[in-house]
């Protein structure tokens, strides 16, 4: 299907229609002078020029709280899967990667039967970032404009016109309710390609001075690096790095029994690598004990670990949200990996 | 199997704990299914020696509450610490930031001499005594007080967080409460709370007690880079983290 485009009443209509499908509707909202993705009420409550929103729209692909299965104690269990339909209106292209990469890690190996049936169920409409955050730096990513992973893609022209790109099934079911759009002209999708290239140019407030495939050399040899220590001094191991995170997806598993003694349930809930207990096992053995150890893992997991398990994409997706929630001001993972840079031999 | 024998015990505190109990309301109902309450002075009359489970609220001010306290331990396998008072000692504790003397003439003027308001430096619950679960807060929350009963009723650990409110208040997309120059002692709290207070726009009071081992280093520092001191910090940290003797 050809690209579209709607005037802004249009694509309010457009939105209207989306919301008479019964389907919640998660959306940019304002909230406490900030942007935080909520259930839609109605078109003038979207807030398409949002620059980041508070969390990112994992919450809606891996909830904080998720139940996983009911059962009597010392008896059977039944899985349960609370998963709807639900449209995901105006993800950011950096956290559309985010998502990508965790539809991957949750796919491969023991594949996870309640996140893929969340996933499936959500009709993705990404949007090209129109304002940027004060500390995004998804151009150093590259992660400021994408070619796919979505089911729709929205670009705002400079005009207020949007554009409308239907890339799957899902997409073009969907679009089909907005009734009588244009497709978009030459000249719009010149337009269109002048909004990416500036995005990959612009979204960029922390510049890193490596290309990020570097990143898994660069660590290799920095495990011992003096900056561990020197910004782990001032963290409160409060987590806030990971919770605001779109790429960090761990959990914990936890049972809570009913008051009949009898039956109860099991449910997983967002972990945090830099939390004090994240690596607490049985026998209360911790194995990443010391602060500087947890914020080692984080920056590693991100320029390393993942991009070797899954191949590609690194970690950080440049939101810049860490930067934002730490309130010791350590957590800019460009800070640091730019200080290894300079310290690392490369060969 | 019978059902456990369970008491509850207030020593100095506003007894609103309890009340969180009280406020259970149709859950007392299951409450009273698994065990049995054999005394309980806010909501009964009865009063038994015999109970597997003591729960305390309260801090511990006098000798003879210390005492009553041993007792009470003798008689039960398990003992609840219930709420700020009872955890950490509470708002009570900021007394030991003050000349005794003065503090109970402050309080209770022409009477200060009077025996029963002999009162020594303020205790949490595990100063006098060990103490097996803790249910924190000021006051408590009526889920996890629920959610420690059962797991204690079934031998298991209670599942009470040890990390900061921060993870609770981020959850929650509030706005730190340090984005608008304000102390909160969110960052160092142990959370469980759900983050209620930065959720209705008030700092973390900090109620909830410390996490185990908080960077108060860092707090400190932490300080400058929001043009605050760490005078106003030690003066939030005073309402519920006051020390045996000053913490000033």
């Amino acid at each position: 299907m050809s690209v579209l485009k709607f005037t802004p009443k249009q694509f309010d209509d457009f939105v209207l229609a989306m919301l008479k499908t019964g389907r919640p509707v998660m959306a940019p909202q304002a909230k406490n002078g900030r942007f935080a993705f909520e259930p839609l009420a109605s078109p003038a409550d979207l807030r398409l020029d949002y620059d980041v929103t508070i969390l990112p729209p994992k919450k809606y692909v891996l909830p904080q709280v998720e139940k996983l299965l009911e059962f009597e104690v010392r008896g059977p269990c039944r899985s349960v899967q609370e998963a709807q339909p639900m449209i995901l209106l105006g993800v950011h292209p950096y956290d559309l990667v985010a998502i990508l990469q965790m539809d991957e890690l949750f796919r491969q190996g023991q594949y996870d039967k309640h996140y893929m049936d969340r996933r499936c169920q959500i009709t993705l409409i990404a949007l090209d970032v129109v304002t940027p955050s004060a500390n995004v730096f998804a151009s150093s990513m590259g992660t400021a404009a994408v070619s796919s992973g979505y089911d729709i893609l929205l670009t705002i022209l400079k005009d207020g016109s949007i554009l409308a790109d239907a890339a799957t099934a899902k997409g073009q079911e969907l679009i089909r309710l907005a009734g009588s759009a244009a497709p978009a002209s030459e000249a719009d999708l010149k337009a269109r390609k002048a909004v990416w290239e500036h995005n990959n140019a612009v979204l960029n407030k922390h510049i890193l001075l490596c290309k990020p495939s570097l990143l898994p050399k660069i660590l290799e040899q920095s495990y011992n690096h003096p900056v561990w220590e020197e910004k782990a001094r001032l963290c409160y191991s409060c987590g806030s790095c990971n919770q605001v995170c779109p790429t960090c997806y761990c959990f914990d598993v936890q049972d809570r029994v009913n008051w009949d003694l009898k039956t109860g349930y099991r449910f997983r809930c967002w972990d945090g690598c830099l939390l004090e207990n994240f690596a607490t096992v049985a026998g209360n053995h911790n194995f990443r004990k010391d602060r500087a150890a947890r914020y080692r893992h984080r920056l590693y997991r991100k320029g390393k670990y993942v991009p070797e398990k899954i191949g590609g994409q690194i970690a950080c997706v440049g939101c810049g949200r860490c930067i934002s929630a730490c309130t010791a001001k350590i957590a800019n993972p460009v800070e640091v990996y730019n200080r290894l840079l300079q310290d690392t031999k490369l060969g | 199997m019978s059902k456990p024998r369970v008491a509850i015990f207030d020593f100095a505190c506003c007894e609103g704990c309890q009340l969180q109990i009280v406020n259970l309301e149709e859950e007392i109902l299951d409450l009273i299914q698994v065990v049995d309450v054999v005394e309980w002075r806010e909501a009964m009359s009865e009063q038994s020696h015999d109970y597997d489970i003591a729960i305390v609220e309260g801090s511990i001010t006098r000798h003879e509450d210390e005492l009553r306290l041993e007792v009470i331990r003798s008689r039960c396998k398990i003992l609840i610490a219930l709420g700020a008072c009872a955890t950490i000692g509470g708002v009570n504790k900021m007394k030991n930031n003050f000349d005794l003397n003065d503090v109970k003439e402050c309080v209770y003027g022409k009477d200060a001499k009077m025996p029963h308001l002999n009162t020594d430096m303020t205790k949490a619950v595990d100063e006098v005594v060990p103490v097996d679960a803790y249910i924190h807060g000021c006051p408590i929350d009526r889920k996890e007080f629920g959610t420690v009963i059962r797991a204690l009723l079934l031998g298991k650990r209670p599942p009470i967080p040890d990390y900061p409110v921060c993870v609770e208040c981020k959850a929650k997309e509030n706005i730190c409460r340090y984005e608008y120059n304000e102390i909160c002692l969110g960052p160092i709290i142990r959370a469980g709370c759900g983050a209620r207070c930065p959720s209705s726009n008030f700092r973390c009071f900090g109620c909830r007690g410390y996490v185990d081992h908080p960077n108060v280093e860092a707090a400190k520092e932490v300080m400058d880079k929001y043009g605050l001191t760490v005078e106003d910090l030690k003066q939030k940290m005073i309402l519920f983290g006051s020390k045996q003797g000053h913490t000033l």
